[in-house]
């Protein structure tokens, strides 16, 4: 327990230590507010975006549209790479596995380091609602009242989604030495299993039930309409557990070899 | 106690593929023990130590490091060892202080502990300058440094060093080699090199290993008489330039004194060595056992030629060296039944490059590997 703590930390450090996650969290904030603030409202693929002005609610919905599909394009792929490619490649994984420290407590810390960096961004994404809808910031202004129901389940939602997408990206990097390809591989893969959801129209009978028991989008559909569901929330966890073990197992493979 | 056997290697065999990269290596370290773990590139030194630092899983075979299985038990085994790989690789983010601090924690190291051990390894490594500078800025050397300093951190009974001095400059070089010794007497260390001064310098028993091989293992007296020969250079003045000449008779011709020293007997071989105008010189390679220095003397007396020097050469370790992994190379480490090279053309084609004599092949390699002190 306390190794996992050692390692988490030293792997949070260090992803703020170098510049991607202040580059990955700056982007995504400001691609974020660009989406939500400026976009004139427009349809794609039947999911609504942007016109946060024009739609005349007190509603943060756009928010979650927005943040997951950012989250798995970008920063995690970003975060996870580094987790275990990186370290792969340089080499340094050689000196911290022939430390008196289980493959466990290694997957496991640097699962928790990569949660943490995600941690923090949802944390600043924060700010927009209660820049919004919050306080009157002397100036007597704010948009009025929202409803924080909504809001506090779209972010368990994301948080559950960042659990298993994190869990995805920590076992693509166990499976390469090249962080270049962990990214790639990992955005490639979070899209389809998000982007999966947003298609399940054109899947016929019993195919709609598998692409809707898999995808990411589909279960985060119901947090978004601030519903807190419970089997997605199992599903994720699930997902994550699925991909930690496969991690340990590939990094105990290097024995093998 | 001095007897504890601290890492222990049976039958050890590595295949990457169907590359053999170890085939049933066996040895023993005792404590108190300091090992040069010698070989050619590639021939498996660093593999053979990650095996024993758990990094890698052997094929074939069992080593036991402290008494505990590196399969089995390899947290205790881990425990129990400071490891630095090759090349040093560590965090290049972190500051010097922040990763020893790191390491520190991941051996539980209480914060009072830490402090005392990192003052005295700072010291030995000579980190004092640089402790709070980013590992990334730091030239290969200090980081050859910072990777000693955390593999001493937890002060333990066993040090595991892949070619540790290979970056460091000749001062700290020798300082980390006396420290070693200093250290060594109570504890294990098992350092790969390929600089054999080095060897000489701090250890006292080395293991020679040969494409997946041990060749030879023994304490450094025992290795450098495996090749049984020694050699003498003589020069014979040639001309007096403007003084005067002190021996009797002409001056003497290449050839007589080729001829002469051809002669005596147990001479196994005779080459000229380049000198200028003023003196023939040569070197002559006999066995071991008889000292031809009195033969030699007795000879130019009776001639009437002036010596000018002459002196015995023990074998150096680095001809050793390379009479038992010259010619290796091209033994064939795949798996399955393809007949194994000869070795015999080899043997020549290294005594007509080689610039020392004396480097005689492959026969040398089988006066074979036991440990015979024990
Ligand atoms: N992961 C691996 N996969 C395939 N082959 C490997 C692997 N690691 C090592 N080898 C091979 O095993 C052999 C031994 O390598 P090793 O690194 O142990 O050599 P070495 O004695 O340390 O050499 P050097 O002096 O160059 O460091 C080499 O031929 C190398 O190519
Ligand atoms: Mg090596």
């Amino acid at each position: 327990m306390r190794n996992i703590l050692i390692i988490a930390r030293r792997d949070l450090r260090a992803q703020f230590n170098s510049p991607v996650a202040y580059v990955v969290i700056g982007g995504t904030m400001l691609l974020l507010g660009l989406i939500i603030f400026i976009l004139p409202h427009m349809s794609v693929g039947g999911v609504s975006v942007g016109g946060f002005w024009a739609i005349d609610r007190a509603s943060m919905d756009q928010m979650f549209v927005c943040l997951p599909p950012l989250l798995s394009l970008l920063v995690i792929p970003a975060v996870t790479m580094r987790s275990l490619a990186a370290e792969k490649g340089s080499g340094t994984l050689e000196l911290l596995i022939t430390m008196p420290v289980r493959d466990s407590e290694v997957i496991i810390g640097k699962y928790l380091a990569a949660c943490g960096v995600v941690v923090v961004l949802l944390a600043g994404t924060l700010l927009y609602p209660i820049a919004m809808f919050w306080g009157h910031w002397g100036i007597g202004w704010n948009l009025g009242a929202l409803d924080w129901g909504p809001v506090w389940a779209g972010y368990l939602g994301c948080l559950f989604f960042s659990l298993a997408a994190v869990g995805v990206g920590m076992m693509l990097s166990s499976l390469t030495e090249n962080d270049v390809v962990a990214f790639f591989m990992t955005t490639g893969a979070l899209f389809l299993l998000y982007a999966v959801g947003l298609l399940v129209s054109l899947f016929q009978g019993s195919w709609t039930a598998v692409v809707e028991f898999i995808s990411f989008e589909s279960r985060f559909q119901s947090f978004a309409r601030g519903m807190i569901d419970t089997r997605a929330i199992v599903y994720f966890l699930s997902v994550a557990t699925l991909c930690l073990l496969v991690s340990f197992r590939s990094l105990e493979s290097r024995k093998w070899s | 106690m001095s007897n504890d056997v601290m890492i222990y290697a049976s039958d050890l065999s590595k295949t990457f593929g169907s590359f053999r990269a170890l085939d049933k290596i066996n040895f023993e370290v005792k404590r108190g023990e300091i090992v040069g773990f010698l070989g050619p590139n590639g021939a498996g030194k660093s593999t053979t130590m990650r095996i024993l630092t758990c990094f890698i899983s052997p094929t074939g075979g069992t080593a036991r490091v402290n008494g505990h299985d590196v399969f089995d038990d390899s947290l205790a085994v881990r425990e129990s060892l400071g490891y630095l790989p090759q090349r040093a690789p560590l965090y290049l983010e972190m500051s010097v202080l922040e990763y020893l601090r790191f390491a520190a924690d991941l051996r539980h190291l209480d914060a009072q502990t830490f402090r005392k051990r990192a003052r005295s390894v700072v010291e030995v490594c000579g980190l004092a300058q640089v402790l709070g500078k980013e590992i990334r800025h730091l030239s290969h050397g200090y980081r050859q440094r910072v990777g000693l300093a955390q593999a001493l951190i937890h002060d333990p009974p066993i040090l595991v060093l892949d070619e540790p001095t290979s970056d460091l400059d000749p001062n700290e070089k020798a300082e980390f080699l006396d420290y070693l010794k200093q250290i060594g007497k109570e504890r294990t260390v098992m350092l790969s090199t390929h600089n054999l001064a080095e060897v000489e310098a701090s250890c006292a028993r080395a293991i020679i290993i040969s494409s997946g091989r041990i060749v030879a293992d023994g304490p450094l007296d025992e290795i450098r008489a495996k090749s049984g020969r020694v050699r003498y250079v003589v020069s014979i003045q040639e001309s007096a330039g403007d003084g005067a000449y002190r021996g009797r008779g002409p001056l003497p011709k290449k050839s007589e004194v080729e001829d002469a020293l051809g002669k005596v007997g147990g001479v196994k071989k005779l080459g000229e060595l380049p000198t200028d105008d003023r003196a023939h010189a040569f070197e002559v390679v006999s066995e071991q056992e008889v000292d031809l220095r009195p033969e030699i003397f007795r000879l130019v007396a009776d001639k009437g030629w002036v010596m000018l020097e002459l002196h015995r050469d023990a074998q150096t370790l680095e001809d050793v060296f390379r009479s038992l992994t010259i010619g290796d190379e091209r033994r064939n480490r795949r798996l399955g039944p393809q007949p194994e090279v000869e070795d015999d053309e080899d043997d020549e084609d290294e005594e007509s490059d080689g610039d020392r004599p004396g480097a005689a092949g492959g026969d040398a390699a089988e006066v074979a590997a036991k440990d015979q002190r024990s």
